[in-house]
C-alpha cells in the first residue's frame, strides 16, 4: 500500500477509488458545514472512497453515503 | 398506580435517523392500526398507530427520520414541537422510543444526545445488531446500558427480534409516568421518571446519571446514585446536556432576560432545548418563530452571546457538534469495537454495478422500462373491470330511477365523474407498489446518485428525481414525495414543475386522438412507428419543458444555488411484503381521499352546468347548446379559434378542468354518442372525423387540430386534485394559482404555435 506523508491535504474529489482518508477540514456556508456536521461528515472522520466522482460515494462508519461538493463545498481529507 | 395506568393512553414518540428501521419498528409495534394524516399548516406526515399490551393503551407516533433536531423550517418546528408537548391537537409526548443503527452508533447519538436533553423518558432500541456483527462490529449492549444510563433494548425490527422486551420496557416506563403523577411530581430521581423504578425485566438499571454519569460530574447534578430525591425535574433537565460550562451559562443568562421580558408570542416560559438552539441556530429562523424582535434588540443580544462564546472557544453552530460527538464518544468508550478493515459486503458487490457509471446507468433505464410497461400493462385488466363495474352502476341508477335531474346527477355526475378517477387506481396501485418496493430494498437511493448529475444541471438536486419519477403516474403523489426536499425553493420548483410531466390521466386523450388523426406508417421494417413516436414526442415533450422550466424558477423566481446532495445509501435487503403493501395501501388511500372528494364536486358542477338551464323539449344538441357551459363554451370561442378550436372543443376544455381525463368523456357526450367512447374505438373516430364547423361541412379536425389539442393537454394545469395538493403543500393559495396561470398560458401558447405551423406545413 502506497504511504503519503500525513501532511499531505487533497479535495475530497482528488481521492481515489478504495483509498482510505481523513476529513481534515470542511470548508464552505456555515450551514451547509453544520448539516454535513450533524450527518457526521467532519473533521478527523474516517472515510474510504467507494466510487470517486461528483457526486461521489464514500463509506462512513461501516455505511455508504453519496454527495457532491461542487462550488459550495470543499472537503479536504488527509489520505491514510 | 396501576390503575391510572390503564384509564389513560400513553403516547410514544418513536425517533431515529433515516433508514434506521423507525417504520419498521412502528409496523411491528402497531400493527395495522396505523391513520396517516397531516399535522395542520405543515407537511410532516402525522402516523401515529394504536396498540395495547401488559394492559395499557398506547398512541405511538411514527416521527419523519431525522439527523438533528435543529429545526430549520416549519416541517422540523413541529417534530420539536411535538416533543416538547408545544404542538396544538396533539397529545403530550410520554415517552420517547429512539430507534439507532447499531452499526453507525456514534453518528446515531448525535440525535440521541439531543433527545436526551429533551427530559422526557427514553427508551433505546439499538437495532440491526445483526447487520453489524456480520460487518465485524462488536457491540457490548450491557455496557451501553451503564454508560447511558437508559433502557437499552437490542432489537431486530424486520423480523420483530426484541419487540417483546421493548414492550415491556415501554409499559415500565408508562407506569413509571404515572407513578410520578400520582405519587409526587418532581420527588423523583430522574432515572426513576425514565420507568426504571421497578420490575424493569431485562436487567437495565443504569447505575449512572444520565450524561453525568459518563462525564464524571455527579456533584453537578445533584443526585446521588442511589436514586433519591434531591432535585426537582426541571433542575434535572438544565443538566442534561454535554454542551460546555460557558455555553450553559450563555442559555441560563438568555433564560433569564426572556422570562423578564415576556414577549414572546407564545405563553409560557421557553423551554430550556428551545433557548439552546436560539443560540445555537445562526440561521435565524428559530430567532424569526419564537421572538418578537421588532426592534432588533434580540437579534443583537443574541449576536453578542455568539460573540462571548466564540472568544471562549465555543463558537456557533459547531460548539454543538463538537461538545455531542465527544459525549457520544464518551458514552461509546469500549462499547463499539470496530473492525480494522470494513469487509466487501454484498451490498457494496450490488452497489458496484448498480452505481457504475455506464451499467448502472443502463441497469436503471432498464428497470424504469419494466416500471413503465407494468403500470400500462398490469393495470389495464383492473382499469376495465372498473370501467364495467361502473358502466353497471350507471345502467342501474339507469333502471332503478325515475329520469330527471337526480338520475342524470347520479349518472352524469356521480359515478361519471368517480369512475373518472378509479380508472386510475390500478395504475396509481401497481406504481406505488413498484415504488415501495424499490424503496424497500434500497435501490431508490441508488436512483437519486444516479439521476443527481443531470438534476444538478437544471439547478436540482438527486432528491428531486423520485417525485418527479412518481409524476409520470399521478401528479398527487409526486407532490406529496416532494417532502424529501430540505431545500424549500427546491422543493418548490419541483412541485411547480411535476405537472409537467406526461401522467396517465394523459392517455385516453393521447390513446383517443392518435388513434382518430396520426396515420399509422411504419419506418425501418415495422420497428418504429409514427403513431408511437407521435406517443414518445409528446413524452419527450414534458420532460423537456419541465427542464427548462425548473432552470427557469431556479434562475429567477426561486433564485439558489445548486443545492447541498449528501444522502445515506442504506445496504440492499429484501424487501418486506408487509411493508410494501402498507405503503402502497396507504399512498393509494390518500390519492382516493384527496382525488376523489374533490373531483366530484367538480364533476357535480360540471354536470349542472351542462344540464341547466333544462328545457325537456329540447333536442340533446339544443340541451347543449344552451346550457350554461354550452354558452361559455360559446363565449370562449373567439379565443379558441386560433388553435382551430370550435364552441365544443371549448366546452370540453372547460369541462375537463377538473381532471383532464374527464375531456374524453365530455367530447362523447358534446357529440353526442350513445355509449361512452372507448380510445382506439373505430366508430368514435368517425364520428370525430365528421365533426363540422357550425353551419357549414368544413370539417372541425384535421391532423394540426388533433396535434395542438394534445400539446394544449400536455402542458396545460387542468387537474384540480394536483391544484388542490399544490395548495396543501405550500399552504398558499398563491402556488397553484401561480402553477395553474404559467401552464395554462404555456399550453396556450404552444397549441398555438402547433396549429399555425401545422397547417403552414400542411397546406
Amino acid at each position: 500500500m502506497k504511504h503519503t506523508p500525513p501532511a499531505e491535504v487533497i479535495p475530497l474529489w482528488n481521492l481515489s477509488e478504495g483509498s482510505c482518508a481523513r476529513i481534515a477540514r470542511v470548508l464552505g456556508p456555515s450551514d451547509h458545514v453544520h448539516r454535513l456536521d450533524e450527518f457526521g461528515l467532519r473533521g478527523g472522520t474516517k472515510i474510504e472512497m467507494f466510487r470517486p466522482g461528483n457526486p461521489c460515494i464514500v463509506r462512513l462508519s461501516g455505511n455508504k453515503v453519496c454527495l457532491r461538493t461542487d462550488g459550495l463545498l470543499e472537503v479536504l481529507v488527509e489520505p491514510m | 398506580m396501576i390503575a391510572a395506568a390503564k384509564t389513560r393512553t400513553f403516547t410514544v414518540a418513536l425517533v431515529g435517523n433515516p433508514n434506521t428501521g423507525k417504520s419498521t419498528l412502528f409496523s411491528g409495534l402497531v400493527g395495522v392500526h396505523q391513520h396517516v394524516g397531516n399535522y395542520p399548516g405543515v407537511t410532516v406526515e402525522k402516523k401515529t398507530g394504536r396498540t395495547s399490551f401488559a394492559g395499557l393503551r398506547f398512541e405511538v407516533i411514527d416521527l419523519p427520520g431525522l439527523y438533528s433536531l435543529a429545526p430549520r423550517s416549519r416541517d422540523e418546528m413541529v417534530v420539536v414541537d411535538l416533543l416538547l408537548g408545544r404542538q396544538r391537537g396533539a397529545a403530550v409526548v410520554d415517552a420517547v422510543v429512539c430507534i439507532v443503527d447499531a452499526c453507525n452508533l456514534e453518528r446515531n447519538f448525535y440525535l440521541v444526545s439531543q433527545v436526551l436533553e429533551l427530559g422526557l423518558p427514553v427508551v433505546l432500541a439499538l437495532n440491526m445488531l445483526d447487520v453489524a456483527e456480520r460487518r465485524g462490529i462488536r457491540i457490548d449492549a450491557a455496557r451501553l446500558r451503564r454508560q447511558l444510563g437508559v433502557p437499552v433494548v437490542p432489537i431486530q425490527a424486520n423480523r420483530r427480534i426484541g419487540l417483546p422486551q421493548l414492550k415491556a420496557v415501554l409499559a415500565d416506563t408508562a407506569a413509571g409516568a404515572v407513578g410520578d403523577i400520582v405519587e409526587s411530581a418532581g420527588k423523583t430521581h430522574p432515572l426513576q421518571r425514565m420507568g426504571l423504578s421497578s420490575g424493569v425485566p431485562l436487567n437495565i438499571l443504569p447505575d449512572r446519571c444520565l450524561h453525568c454519569g459518563a462525564t464524571g460530574r455527579p456533584e453537578d447534578c445533584g443526585e446521588d446514585a442511589a436514586g433519591t430525591a434531591a432535585m426537582a425535574p426541571d433542575a434535572a433537565r438544565v443538566h442534561s446536556t454535554p454542551l460546555p460550562d460557558e455555553f450553559e451559562a450563555e442559555v441560563a443568562l438568555l433564560e433569564s432576560e426572556l422570562a423578564e421580558e415576556s414577549n414572546r408570542a407564545a405563553g409560557g416560559p421557553l423551554p430550556r432545548c428551545l433557548v439552546r438552539r436560539l443560540l445555537l441556530d445562526t440561521n435565524g429562523y428559530l430567532q424569526r418563530t419564537l421572538l418578537d424582535d421588532s426592534d432588533g434588540r434580540w437579534a443583537s443580544r443574541l449576536a453578542a452571546a455568539r460573540e462571548r462564546l466564540a472568544a471562549a472557544g465555543s463558537p456557533t453552530p459547531a460548539v454543538e457538534t463538537s461538545a455531542r460527538y465527544d459525549w457520544a464518544r464518551r458514552v461509546l468508550e469500549g462499547v463499539v469495537v470496530e473492525p480494522g478493515h470494513y469487509k466487501t459486503t454484498p451490498s457494496d458487490r450490488i452497489d458496484r454495478v448498480l452505481t457504475h457509471r455506464f451499467f448502472g446507468t443502463l441497469i436503471f433505464a432498464a428497470v424504469m422500462l419494466i416500471v413503465f410497461q407494468s403500470v400500462f400493462v398490469w393495470a389495464r385488466p383492473a382499469m376495465e373491470w372498473i370501467e364495467t363495474l361502473t358502466g353497471a352502476a350507471g345502467g342501474w341508477v339507469e333502471a332503478h330511477v325515475v329520469e330527471g335531474a337526480l338520475r342524470s346527477l347520479m349518472v352524469d355526475g356521480v359515478i361519471g365523474g368517480v369512475g373518472a378517477v378509479l380508472m386510475f387506481l390500478p395504475q396509481i396501485l401497481v406504481l406505488f407498489a413498484f415504488l415501495a418496493l424499490l424503496e424497500d430494498c434500497g435501490y431508490m437511493a441508488r436512483t437519486a446518485y444516479l439521476m443527481d448529475r443531470m438534476m444538478a444541471r437544471v439547478g436540482l438536486s438527486g432528491k428531486s428525481f423520485i417525485p418527479l419519477l412518481s409524476s409520470f403516474a399521478c401528479a398527487v403523489p409526486g407532490i406529496m414525495a416532494t417532502r424529501v426536499i430540505e431545500n424549500e425553493r427546491d422543493r418548490l420548483t419541483t412541485i411547480l414543475v411535476a405537472p409537467l410531466l406526461t401522467c396517465s390521466a394523459r392517455l385516453p386523450i393521447y390513446a383517443m386522438l392518435i388513434a382518430a388523426f396520426i396515420p399509422a406508417h411504419s419506418y425501418l421494417g415495422g420497428l418504429l412507428n409514427l403513431q408511437g413516436l407521435t406517443l414518445a414526442g409528446l413524452y419527450l415533450l414534458g420532460i423537456v419543458t419541465a427542464m427548462i422550466f425548473a432552470t427557469v424558477f431556479k434562475r429567477t423566481l426561486l433564485r439558489g444555488e445548486t443545492p447541498l446532495f449528501v444522502m445515506e445509501l442504506p445496504g440492499y435487503k429484501w424487501p418486506s411484503p408487509r411493508t410494501v403493501f402498507m405503503r402502497m395501501a396507504e399512498r393509494g388511500w390518500m390519492f382516493l381521499r384527496c382525488a376523489g372528494t374533490l373531483i366530484l364536486l367538480v364533476s357535480i358542477l360540471v354536470w349542472a352546468a351542462l344540464y341547466f338551464p333544462h328545457d325537456p323539449n329540447a333536442t340533446h344538441q339544443e340541451q347543449q347548446r344552451n346550457s350554461y357551459l354550452g354558452q361559455a363554451g360559446q363565449v370562449i370561442e373567439p379565443v379558441v379559434r386560433p388553435l382551430g378550436w370550435d364552441w365544443r372543443i371549448g366546452c370540453a376544455v372547460i369541462a375537463s378542468l377538473p381532471a383532464r381525463e374527464l375531456v374524453v368523456a365530455t367530447m362523447g357526450v358534446m357529440y353526442h354518442l350513445e355509449d361512452k367512447p372507448g380510445p382506439g374505438d373505430r366508430r368514435w373516430s368517425e364520428k370525430l372525423r365528421q365533426a363540422t364547423w357550425d353551419g357549414t361541412d368544413r370539417p372541425v379536425y384535421n391532423v394540426p387540430v388533433a396535434l395542438s389539442i394534445m400539446v394544449f393537454f400536455a402542458l396545460c394545469a387542468q387537474c384540480a386534485a394536483t391544484l388542490a395538493v399544490i395548495r396543501r403543500e405550500t399552504n398558499s393559495w398563491r402556488w397553484p394559482a401561480f402553477t395553474f396561470s404559467y401552464m395554462t398560458a404555456l399550453a396556450y401558447a404552444a397549441a398555438f404555435v402547433t396549429y399555425q405551423v401545422g397547417t403552414w406545413v400542411a397546406g
